[in-house]
């Protein structure tokens, strides 16, 4: 008798575990989230711990030389290095947009992909662009934003988070970035045909890092060196760049939505 | 007769009427776009003109005359406004304006002949608009910037320029209020920290 209530107790207490978790993960605070609050920050404390390892190695390493292939690496080797890696992931992207209802922009994106891993000579030249197949990038934190329900301000991902070398995140995007790894097809057949992960993830990730590094680095100087806290500086305009994709895929025409926001700020002004 | 008279002159009427419904949005100016352009084309003048602290300056400047600074600065102080004295107040207004104009005047360092394209004015209750325009550069994608416009009795203000969806006004609000929290929720310290990044 005992036990069996305890069993109960357990289960229930799991299920509210599931639920919050559930409910964390697709925007925790709805609840009069008029949008002008600060964003949603918990774990503040470790969140700035992982954020100072991340500076150091940025400062050390990454940045350093995203300097140099920035400013040494010729302009149409920077272009070929983009447009491979795009390519890689173009893939996910049409699973993604076939997610967020658009099958035709999916349709696309798959055609480019066939004409830029053929003729475009595994992806180095954005051939499809020329003949009229312009690209479009997305991803399952988008989806997810996509479809959280209408009263989650897209502001809302869920709690503030900041990955180890990903930098800022929320648990939204968190778990959009594990989707996207989980779906893509140049994860799965490395996997599937034994290659060795040494010559095959670890360049790729690399490059990614060093392009993704390089092409943010004005903004990210731009916001360090104006900022008198950084973090924080960077934790608004991370949410506020993330809100106003999945604006726009949410609603392409109505802005209505982050104009009354706008409005609601001018009131608790 | 007459009624036929009366008819043509009732076509007429109504011809013209249409024309001048045509031409409306063709003639009717824009005055926030027109801001706007003013303002870009102005700037990339100094850029063209100026250096260094004349440079600067002349940003300033501009910031005055085309911006609502008094009230960007309350915006991003947030709640911590009211609390703070008239003179914190001004002292903050003082030098959140010469970071901007810093801050600027380092922007437009990189200037590689950038253009700006406008695009539509959206118009909102309590005098404000929203100009959506293009930073097309010379190379990638073309950035995506918009302007927040008010009336004021001293005519049209800018009050924000949103880059990417990230309005500079908001994540200044951020940046602030957690400094304002780390130090002990007094807007003093940060009315210094920012005085002395000016000076510097």
């Amino acid at each position: 008798m005992i036990a069996s209530v305890f069993k109960v107790a357990t289960r229930v207490r799991h299920s509210v575990a599931a639920a919050a978790v559930a409910a964390s993960l697709l925007g925790g605070c709805a609840v009069n989230d008029t949008g002008a609050a600060e964003v949603w920050d918990p774990i503040e404390t470790p969140n700035r711990f992982v954020f100072s390892i991340n500076r150091a190695v940025d400062v050390m390493a990454i940045r350093p030389i995203a300097v140099i292939y920035r400013d040494w690496v010729p302009e149409p080797a920077q272009k070929s290095v983009r447009n491979l890696l795009d390519n890689l992931g173009e893939p996910v992207v049409a699973i993604n947009e076939v997610f967020q209802g658009d099958p035709s922009r999916a349709a696309t994106t798959m055609a480019r992909f066939l004409v830029n891993s053929t003729i475009g000579l595994a992806g180095l030249f954005d051939i499809a662009t020329m003949l009229g197949l312009p690209r479009t990038k997305t991803d399952a934190g988008q989806t997810i934003g996509m479809w959280a329900g209408k009263g989650v301000e897209p502001e809302n991902g869920g709690f503030y988070l900041v990955l180890p070398l990903a930098g800022p995140s929320n648990a939204r995007d968190a778990t959009g970035l594990m989707i996207d790894y989980a779906i893509d097809p140049f994860q799965i057949l490395p996997i599937a045909f034994n290659w060795d992960w040494f010559y095959y993830s670890v360049p790729r990730y690399g490059l990614n890092v060093i392009d993704y590094r390089s092409r943010t680095m004005f903004a990210l100087d731009d916001i360090e060196k104006n900022s008198v806290d950084y973090y924080a500086a960077l934790r608004s305009a991370y949410t506020q760049n993330r809100a106003d994709l999945i604006r726009a895929k949410r609603d392409k025409t109505d802005t209505k939505g982050e104009l009354e926001r706008r409005d609601n700020l001018a009131l608790v002004r | 007769m007459p009624l036929l008279a009366c008819r043509r002159l009732a076509f007429r009427l109504a011809a013209g009427a249409a024309a001048a419904l045509v031409a409306m949005p063709a003639l009717a100016n824009d005055p926030a776009a027109d801001l706007v352009s003013a303002t870009a084309a102005q700037a990339i003048d100094i850029i063209k003109t100026t250096t260094g602290a004349q440079r600067q300056a002349a940003i300033q400047q501009v910031l005055q005359t085309r911006f609502d600074l008094p009230y960007m600065a309350q915006t991003a102080l947030g709640t911590h406004w009211a609390k703070a004295s008239p003179e914190q107040q001004a002292r903050f207004v003082k030098a959140t304006e010469t970071a901007e104009a810093k801050a600027y005047a380092e922007r437009f360092g990189q200037y590689a002949g950038q253009t700006l394209t406008i695009g539509k004015t959206l118009s909102r209750p309590n005098n404000v608009w929203i100009v959506d325009s293009r930073l097309n550069q010379t190379n990638g994608q073309p950035i995506k910037l918009e302007w927040e416009v008010r009336q004021l009795p001293a005519g049209l203000r800018i009050t924000d320029v949103k880059i990417e969806g990230v309005s500079m006004v908001m994540t200044r609000r951020s940046d602030f209020n957690s400094y304002i929290q780390q130090n002990g929720g007094k807007v003093q310290p940060l009315i210094d920290e920012l005085e002395s990044r000016a000076a510097r």
